[in-house]
């Protein structure tokens, strides 16, 4: 950043509500920097879930720009999350995404540590020399109803509970816990961390970018509002059908209704059950069930789709037959790895229950479009004739929220 | 009591790559049998902890007391630990 470019605080002090963000927020090297410090070291970032570390001494590896995390399941069944550096001499513990170890053994000098962090081995050291000073650095982490957070931050927010207690219910009943991953997708978007956000926060470009989603999801369960009176039409049947099934779910002992708390709380959140076309049993080609076998106890295929988002970095579809979960790491300014993961019954067979093509041919389909959309913004953003141009306020509203929050989360950061 | 002391038994360690076989009393681990007999294995801890010995038995039986430097996955894929370990058959080790 040269010295003539105003502080961030002056940036977030001018933005304009209802607009999109100036373009050093999506370019700038000192701006990322600032994100990974406020948002991404200060709040609680959703990395994975339960089935990638289902049994003792299972690990994955995290990274969020410079932050290296380990997140491991310990020999009681229980969540540890560390930072993935030796207290010797710094070398990173684990390099593979995921693994099983006994203890955590530095490649370098084979210093030992235990799956609690603990030091149990180091060579050589002199007599005086402290273990227990020398434990892994210890980073928070928490599972909501088996989707894994964790926070750097020594004091996380407060607030993970109030969440947890609030969306636990919701997300339950599909038995995170009793999955597996079937299959995971990275890929790298070539824009800044918060433009994948902001495309995942509205369905203004459904329609015209996602002709294979669009065949079970409805835009207006994510904020779209309709224009002329075919639309108005749609959005008549998708609110009554809401209204109806909203009602039997929650007869069937599924909270279904729209809770939303995206702006005004460190960990912000909306979910709702949300109608599917059509059969409307999943998100797929063809709207029916992907995986024969249904998660949880569920006898009924027919549930629609559960959407779970959390701030900063993470949004998920629940249904009847599978989950797809997906997670956000910034990886430099201007690109940006999405993780996505298909999770089926941890009993369901490939070939047997599911065929993984179908699986995932929906949100495969769907991502690559985004990643394609979030290309070309980010495109024009960086060059010279960007001006912040206005979200749609009966459309977009959603997006706003993500970049109300954001803004407010870096002034309490910066403490302005 | 009074026992009569039985003779400690003593078996060979077969090191299939190195091609060097060495005796190894029951009372041994074979870590320490094979560094006496010059063989250079990678150890680091002696103790179980660290795996750093982590070796695939070909063939044998032995009485390993680690202390979770190999998972049991690893015991069933056929790994066993050295530094911790005696033999209670003649071993053939892939090192």
């Amino acid at each position: 950043m040269t010295q003539t470019q105003p502080a961030l605080s002056a940036l977030l002090a001018r933005r304009r509500l209802g607009y999109t963000l100036e373009a050093q927020f999506y370019t700038n090297e000192t701006i990322f920097r600032q994100d990974l410090d406020f948002i991404f070291a200060r709040h609680w970032i959703q990395v994975g879930v339960e089935p990638d570390i289902a049994s003792p001494g299972d690990c994955m590896i995290v990274d969020i720009g410079p932050h290296a995390i380990i997140v491991a399941r310990d020999d009681d069944g229980g969540l540890r999350a560390f930072h993935n550096v030796c207290r010797h001499r710094g070398a990173r513990l684990l390099h593979t995404a995921k693994t099983n170890v006994g203890n955590l053994v530095c490649p370098y000098h084979q210093w030992t540590y235990g799956l609690d962090g603990s030091l149990l081995f180091a060579a050589h050291m002199p007599e005086q020399f402290d273990a227990t000073c020398h434990g892994l650095r210890r980073v928070h982490v928490r599972s909501l109803a088996g989707l894994l957070f964790i926070c750097m931050a020594e004091t996380p927010p407060d607030d993970f509970d109030a969440m947890a207690q609030t969306l636990a219910p919701y997300i339950m009943p599909h038995d995170i816990r009793g999955c597996r991953v079937a299959f995971e997708e990275d890929i790298i978007e070539h824009g800044n961390w918060k433009l994948t956000m902001e495309n995942n926060r509205e369905c203004y470009h459904c329609n015209a970018a996602h002709p294979e989603l669009t065949r079970s999801i409805f835009a207006e369960g994510f904020g779209f509002a309709p224009v002329g009176a075919e639309a108005e039409a749609q959005a008549e049947r998708f609110h009554s059908m809401v209204g109806a099934l909203h009602r039997d779910w929650e007869q069937g002992g599924l909270p279904s209704r729209e809770i939303e708390d995206l702006v005004d709380r460190p960990t912000g959140f909306r979910t709702e059950r949300l109608p599917l076309e059509d059969a409307g049993e999943s998100e797929t080609l063809d709207t029916r069930v992907a995986c024969r076998k249904l998660l949880g106890k569920f006898s009924e295929k027919r549930l629609g789709a559960l959407s779970v988002w959390t701030q900063p970095n993470s949004w998920h579809h629940f249904m009847s037959d599978h989950i797809v979960s997906f997670s956000v790491f910034p990886l430099t300014p201007e690109t940006t790895l999405l993780r996505t993961k298909w999770l089926v019954h941890a009993d369901a067979v490939e070939g047997r229950d599911y065929q993984c093509a179908n699986l995932t041919a929906v949100w495969r389909a769907t991502n690559r479009q985004d990643s394609d959309l979030v290309g070309k913004a980010a495109a024009g953003i960086r060059s010279s004739g960007y001006r912040p141009g206005p979200y749609a306020p009966d459309t977009e509203s959603l997006v706003e929220k993500f970049c109300a929050w954001y803004v407010g989360r870096l002034k309490i950061g910066l403490g302005t | 009591m009074n026992e009569t002391a039985e003779p400690t038994a003593s078996y060979t360690v077969e090191f299939t790559v190195s091609k060097r076989t060495v005796t190894c009393d029951a009372t041994q681990f074979v870590l320490t049998a094979a560094l006496a007999a010059g063989i250079r294995l990678p150890f680091t801890c002696r103790q179980g902890i660290c795996g750093t010995c982590k070796s695939r038995l070909i063939s044998g039986l032995y009485d390993m007391k680690h202390k979770g430097g190999i998972r049991p996955h690893e015991i069933e894929q056929g790994f066993f630990l050295p530094c911790c370990s005696k033999p209670l058959s003649d071993l053939a080790v892939e090192k």
